[in-house]
């Protein structure tokens, strides 16, 4: 069909293509089974698509989602699509073409396109996937930290999600090893920063490791993104850690897409009282022997690692005075306020609140407004 | 012919004298009042005339002119209608001139000739210069109590008549016998646990201090603040007086001697206006729910439903301790010295138990958080998170101490402020605290690790001073404040939990 030589690559057709309104993985599979991208475009344009593509119709394309391609793309500048990718450095791998990830090109679900910025080379060694709830706690944000730290220094690529909570927390204790890279996969185009706060956190892992998506450039954050963005994350990690979920947390979706696949799944168990680990602890119950995670070291052994390189650091806090560190245990392992101190500790008011700030000072407590909260290991 | 009679009117919570004048003279007959009357007064035409004739007394068929002077001032309400009726008997010649002379009047008329009381009755006969005064039963507890006049209190008009002609003696003034003592509000005892919350209750009956609770629904925050009141010493007797003053221009029904003796407790819900809060409107100036609070407490309790520029409206009175209200024709300044106590959920969903535990989005958060400007969450010594007791620590618990003994300590502690020159420690001044509330070397060290860690202000460590000195008052602990107070004072003001963020990656 290419009567004239044209001046853009395939690439740009496919991200043209993927940016149309429910142009989901299964359907540009199927139109590019059928086409080049390039045709493709062209039936898309035309409004050929049903009459010529069975396969795009067992997807339950209705007549109206095709007319609302074609009007779409009767809008779109394909080359000036192409030339604003290009421009922010982002690249593109299509499926089965050059630099796709090869644990992808077998999967039963594969992105049909990724874009991609920062190093792809972050994706050469060992991966785990580090996720988690967003609404985690104190103690789980640290696990997950230390455990991206810990990886990273290993020679683990820590991927993960780059949500808040537990996500943020495993590529931010990543970073922070300055070990190998980190790669995060996002639900939003590489330019859509979602959610805003974790804004400096996808700048620092597309400059120190590699930042993906299936969705290009100025793609929402939309609801159902992120489901299917968990599935990418379960096909790229050679091993899936679950740091904390609530009882039926998002984390546990990208669970079953990593036991579809194969992947070993290890979780960190908390305390049956908190909610935030409600998930992980159902989960342990039901996953094989070995699969408790307590610190990388389970990890490096599980993936048959060397183990000893972890530098575990030493807890240079000096140790509590006794009655501090009854008030300490007070405060178990939760957030808590200075009235569930009191009524754990039995001690009077002034005792606890000259008491707590020593561990403060020492750092072995932090305070959040009313709320105190341990602080286990090294920390940040 | 031409009567004066005296009365007075009410601007604020003060009362201000007014002079009645009525002229009767030959013409077609009318009625006219001038002296700036509004629509309630003007009214009074119709409820003097059925008055008079209810009460056997003659309208008089002639031109009739009352004036109300000073003419500058609006005169508002229905408080005149005695006044303006003996005048227009005295000026008909139905009574003699000395029928009035050395007499005040005060009271509403019914249609059928009975004394109805009148809002602010003690503050306007506080501003009559004369011997007698002539109120409705309904207001002779209260204006007794001046103790600076004969007070008269018949049932109607006909009573009045009768009195001033000498044809039948007053009848008895009810005199307010010994007074059962008001009963005394919820007990503290009832409180099982939260020795955080009763702590700081303790603290702010104890120094003055505005005290504002987070916690979830259920945590107990209103129960708490209803017990304030009972913590607090009853009032003296000019507080007392001044309280009085304030309810009976309210129009807010008096206890039965008349005195309001223990310290009022205001909750407005949070649909209240900025006038109906800090007082206005537009013929009268009413005391609002601030002014109501005055030597009691105010409570505000969602404090994040009322609107932004009704809360701001309070800032100038938690200052001053007073608030000046100011219209096109009348501007007044009523006492609004209270204790402010404000409760709030944690979030727009209220369950944000722990800090990052709660399902409300971070906009929601966000938007939570800017309810309550800085300055206003600043004026708030103490600020504590109440946490749901656990059910077994409710069970388990002991009875709490009751108000009474709690009572006994804020009142040692307050005569400790009172030897220093101030009603409570939160009005101490910077130079006050300087030497009445130096750091002992403990709290010093404490103070400078905070303030070099960026954790506290200078301004703040003034504020821990205040409530600090107020713990060791109660403590009974003389002498410089030691790191325990100044500690548990810190732990008394912690941000309140809606201004956290939760965990970022």
């Amino acid at each position: 069909m290419s009567t004239t030589a044209d001046p853009l690559p395939p690439e740009a057709y496919v991200v043209a293509l993927a940016g149309l309104d429910g142009m989901g993985p299964a359907r540009l599979r199927a139109l590019l089974a059928r086409w080049s991208p390039a045709e493709a475009w062209r039936a898309v344009l035309d409004g050929r698509v049903l009459a010529e593509s069975g396969a795009v119709d067992g997807e339950r394309t209705t007549a109206e989602m095709e007319r609302g391609w074609a009007r779409r793309a009767a809008t779109v500048e394909v080359a000036a699509l192409w030339e604003r990718h290009r421009r922010a450095g982002v690249g593109v791998w299509v499926w089965g073409g050059a630099g796709y990830p090869t644990d992808l090109l077998e999967d039963p679900d594969p992105p049909p396109v990724l874009f991609h910025r920062g190093d792809p080379a972050a994706l050469d060694g060992p991966r785990v996937a580090v996720i988690g709830t967003r609404d985690c706690t104190r103690t789980g944000r640290d696990v997950a930290f230390e455990l991206g730290r810990d990886l990273a220094t290993a020679g683990v690529r820590v991927v993960s999600g780059l949500a808040l909570g537990i996500d943020g927390a495993a590529h931010a204790g990543a970073l922070a090893a300055a070990g190998a890279p980190p790669v995060g996969v996002v639900g939003s185009g590489l330019d859509v920063v979602y959610p805003r706060r974790n804004a400096r956190l996808w700048q620092e892992v597309a400059r120190h490791g590699l930042l993906l998506s299936e969705y290009p450039l100025g793609g929402p954050p939309t609801a159902w993104h992120f489901p299917a963005r968990n599935r990418i994350l379960a096909a790229l990690a050679d091993l899936v850690v679950v740091v904390e979920s609530h009882d039926r947390g998002g984390a546990l979706l990208t669970v079953d897409a990593a036991e579809a696949r194969q992947r070993p799944v290890m979780a960190v168990p908390g305390s049956v009282r908190s909610p935030a680990s409600a998930g992980t602890n159902r989960l342990l119950s039901e996953l094989e022997h070995g699969s408790v995670c307590r610190d990388a070291t389970d990890v490096l052994v599980r993936l048959g690692l060397e183990a000893g390189a972890i530098n575990r650091g030493v807890d240079t806090r000096p140790a509590p005075q006794p009655d501090d560190a009854a008030v300490l245990d007070a405060a178990g392992w939760e957030p808590v306020t200075l009235e569930q101190i009191l009524a754990a500790s039995g001690r009077p008011l002034g005792e606890v609140v000259l008491a707590l700030d020593r561990l403060e000072a020492d750092g072995w407590i932090v305070r959040r407004g009313g709320w105190f909260e341990r602080v286990g290991g090294t920390h940040r | 012919m031409l009567a004066t009679v005296s009365s007075a009117i009410l601007v604020g919570v003060e009362g201000r004298p007014v002079t009645v004048e009525v002229h009767v003279s030959n013409g077609l007959p009318s009625f006219t009042v001038v002296g700036q009357p509004d629509t309630s007064c003007r009214e009074s035409r119709d409820r003097v005339r059925a008055a008079l004739l209810s009460s056997g007394l003659a309208w008089p068929q002639r031109r009739v002119t009352v004036n109300l002077a000073p003419s500058e001032v609006r005169k508002h309400g229905a408080g005149l209608d005695l006044a303006i009726a003996m005048a227009l008997l005295v000026a008909d010649g139905q009574l003699p001139a000395e029928a009035v002379t050395g007499r005040a009047f005060l009271g509403e008329l019914g249609l059928d000739g009975s004394l109805r009381p009148v809002a602010g009755a003690i503050g306007m006969a506080d501003a009559l210069a004369v011997e007698e005064v002539v109120v409705p039963p309904g207001n002779a507890g209260e204006v007794g109590l001046l103790a600076r006049h004969l007070v008269r209190a018949p049932a109607t008009l006909a009573e009045v008549v009768a009195a001033v002609r000498g044809e039948r003696p007053w009848p008895p003034t009810p005199v307010a016998g010994p007074v059962p003592p008001a009963p005394p509000g919820p007990d503290l005892a009832d409180v099982r646990g939260q020795p955080v919350a009763r702590r700081a209750l303790e603290v702010a009956a104890a120094g003055g201090h505005h005290l504002l609770m987070v916690g979830p629904p259920g945590a107990g925050k209103t129960l708490l603040a209803e017990r304030l009141p009972g913590l607090l010493p009853p009032l003296s007797r000019d507080q007392a007086l001044e309280v009085t003053r304030v309810h009976s221009a309210a129009g807010l029904a008096l206890p039965a001697g008349g005195l309001v003796e223990r310290p009022p407790f205001r909750a407005p819900h949070h649909t209240a206006s900025a006038v109906a809060l800090v007082g206005g409107g537009s013929a009268s100036v009413r005391p609002g729910e601030i002014s109501m609070a005055h030597g009691g407490v105010l409570f505000l309790d969602e404090l994040g439903e009322f609107p932004a520029a009704v809360l701001d409206a309070l800032r100038q009175p938690l200052e001053a301790g007073w608030v000046h209200i100011a219209r096109a024709g009348v501007r007044a300044v009523l006492p609004a010295r209270f204790l402010l106590v404000a409760a709030m959920n944690p979030c727009p969903c209220g369950e944000r138990t722990s800090p990052d535990s709660c399902r409300c989005s971070d906009l929601q958060l966000a938007r939570y958080r800017r309810r309550l400007s800085g300055p206003l969450l600043d004026r708030f010594d103490l600020r504590i998170e109440v946490a749901r007791p656990d059910s077994r620590a409710l069970l388990a618990a002991e009875p709490g101490e009751a108000s009474s003994v709690v009572r006994a300590r804020v009142a040692a502690a307050r005569a400790v402020a009172a030897e220093r020159g101030v009603r409570c420690n939160a009005e101490l001044t910077a130079e006050q605290l300087e030497h009445l509330a130096p750091l002992a070397p403990d709290a010093r060290d404490l103070a400078e690790r905070w303030l070099s860690r960026g954790l506290l202000t200078g301004r703040g460590l003034q504020r821990l001073r205040r409530v600090a000195r107020t713990l060791a008052d109660l403590d009974g602990r003389d002498g410089p404040l030691d790191a325990e107070a100044l500690g548990t004072a810190a732990h008394l003001r912690v941000d309140p939990s809606f201004t956290v963020t939760r965990l970022a990656g």
